[in-house]
């Protein structure tokens, strides 16, 4: 026999080694945590078949195996499927914390001190120089605020709508400090105001595109927020035409956050993906699956 | 008389920093606003004012960049709001400089001190100091580091083409590259994706502690790997978190995974 031949007979004595042992410990399984009501209801039926069958050996041996299996072995094995179990609550809570940590982290680090700073200091010379824009920008702060603060509390503001709301507010004032360098397109449905959307990941794609992908730019460009419903997935898109992505840039904080929050929130069901499209600047999409409103 | 030119990239700022320099002094003449680095420098080469008030974070040039073209000719001040890194080599290099917004009180001692320099110039008709050329320049690689020794740069995105456009792929997404054929096949949690670099060019553009070679045809991320284990065969195989198959590891690279 040559070697490879041997390899294969190798790995089917090994694929079906491995297929036996998983269904015997599958049925030590469930001897170990079935009550004894069902098991004797089992034996009754498995007998009748045999007898119908004219063998009625396989049931005896049946009845003798899984009796001396479950007394002897089942109690063990039980408390060792409890604990297991245990554990994977145990598992589901110290995700849940994570998912919470990283909530907060996000939460704690979405007004940034900068954007405060610079804002202020906007509405500070706007007031001697032109004090109906002073008030204009004053206004969105304070809405960019409500909608951002109150999210360590309430849990009303994870909609799209209040999303789109606050990076509205947030836009506003960017185009106070930048003017005509910075134009904004919404295209989002109002059907899907009420439809639940993580905070603060639509307001850190739009920093993104505006720091990365606008600010560097000396003519500005346009950032463009576009919601739609693809099948059974809500997508929302935040794309500018700025000066694209730099393949030896880091990916940073922002991204790295809102991708594991994803995948805390939604599994594989979620995705983030970035691309550049043909005409230039770059588009970051996030998919989740959508619902109508949040669960009560 | 004195002429100015106020370069920043937000038109509130530069107003701002007018209406300011009208109250503290008067006589300036402001002859020209600048709204990006190369505006700045084309402007500051033409018109060759006294002072040059450059904000350092803006699109084209940076201020600092800037500076290197005007300092000869134009007394440099700059303006930044936060810069932690700038504002430690100002203060070391003696450099003039603003923070935003600027305050009245501040703007009148940085005047004070500029209206001194430029008397004490113009008696001496001296150049300005032969190290500020050098100071910029030490400025510009500081400003580009962070304040971080210099490191070497990899690859951060790969990129993918999918129908029409490009799809940036962050290699902390990626679980392993695998050669195949003509192709290199990225792997993620959610997808795959073909590329044509080849995975000796991805080695060498690749961060080596990001990413490890296990195979021939396999590269894969070091922090994604769950758990190393033999096969019937002896093999060592790996498996990837986020991904059902396993990835055989070849005996040239089996050191990778020895048991401490």
């Amino acid at each position: 026999m040559r070697a490879s031949d041997i390899n294969r007979v190798l790995d089917f004595v090994r694929d079906a080694f491995h297929e036996a042992s998983k269904l015997w410990w599958r049925f030590f399984d469930w001897l170990a945590v079935v009550e004894w009501r069902q098991l004797f209801l089992t034996w009754f039926f498995v007998v009748i078949f045999f007898q119908l069958v004219n063998t009625p050996e396989p049931g005896f041996w049946y009845i003798f195996i899984s009796f001396a299996v479950k007394v002897l072995a089942g109690g063990k094995r039980k408390a060792e499927l409890m604990a297991r179990e245990a554990t994977a609550q145990a598992n589901v809570a110290t995700l849940e914390r994570r998912l919470m940590e990283a909530q907060m982290a996000a939460l704690q680090a979405q007004v940034e001190p900068h954007f405060l700073f610079n804002t202020l200091a906007l509405i500070g010379q706007l007031i001697e120089t032109d004090p109906k824009e002073a008030a204009r920008v004053h206004a969105h702060l304070i809405d960019y605020l409500r909608s951002t603060l109150p999210q360590m509390r309430q849990r009303g503001g994870a909609t799209l709508g209040k999303q789109v709301e606050l990076s509205r507010a947030y836009l506003a004032i960017m185009q106070a400090r930048m003017k005509e360098r910075l134009h904004v397109r919404f295209d989002v449905p109002d059907f899907l105001g009420s439809a639940p959307f993580p905070p603060m990941m639509l307001q850190t794609l739009i920093e993104n595109a505006i720091k990365h992908g606008l600010e560097p730019k000396i003519e500005g460009g346009t950032v463009a927020v576009r919601a739609h419903v693809v099948g059974a997935d809500l997508h929302v898109e935040v794309c500018d035409d700025g000066v694209g992505i730099d393949p030896h840039a880091d990916d940073g904080v922002g991204l790295a956050n809102i991708r594991e929050r994803l995948q805390l929130l939604y599994g594989a069901e979620a995705s983030l993906a970035i691309s550049t499209p043909p005409g230039g600047g770059a588009c970051a999409t996030i998919r989740l699956p959508y619902k109508m409103m949040e669960d009560a | 008389m004195v002429t100015a030119l106020i370069a920043d990239d937000e038109a509130p700022m530069r107003d701002l920093l007018r209406a300011r320099l009208q109250q503290a002094w008067p006589d300036l003449q402001i002859v020209a606003e600048a709204a990006n680095g190369v505006e700045a420098v084309e402007l500051g080469e033409k018109l060759r004012p006294d002072i040059a008030f450059l904000d350092i974070r803006m699109p084209g040039l940076s201020g600092i960049e800037a500076a290197r073209r005007l300092y000869e000719r134009s007394h440099i001040v700059f303006a930044t709001a936060y810069d932690q890194y700038a504002l430690d080599a100002f203060e070391q290099g003696a450099l003039d400089y603003l923070l935003k917004p600027v305050s009245a009180e501040r703007l009148a001692t940085t005047c004070a001190r500029l209206q001194a320099r430029l008397r004490k110039r113009s008696s001496a008709d001296a150049a300005p100091p032969q190290d500020i050329g050098q100071q910029l320049a030490k400025l510009t690689t500081l400003l580009e580091t962070k304040g971080k020794p210099e490191k070497p740069t990899y690859l951060r995105w790969i990129q993918a083409q999918v129908g029409a456009s490009l799809r940036m792929v962050s290699t902390r997404e990626i679980l392993f590259f695998q050669s195949d054929e003509k192709y290199t096949r990225v792997q993620t949690g959610a997808a795959e994706f073909l590329i044509r670099k080849t995975l000796k060019e991805l080695l060498d553009e690749l961060e080596p502690d990001e990413f490890w070679r296990i195979h021939r045809s396999t590269l894969v991320r070091v922090d994604a790997i769950a758990e190393v284990k033999r096969d019937l065969r002896g093999r060592q195989m790996l498996k990837v978190r986020g991904y059902p198959g396993e990835l055989e590891v070849s005996r040239n690279h089996s050191y990778l995974f020895q048991q401490m």
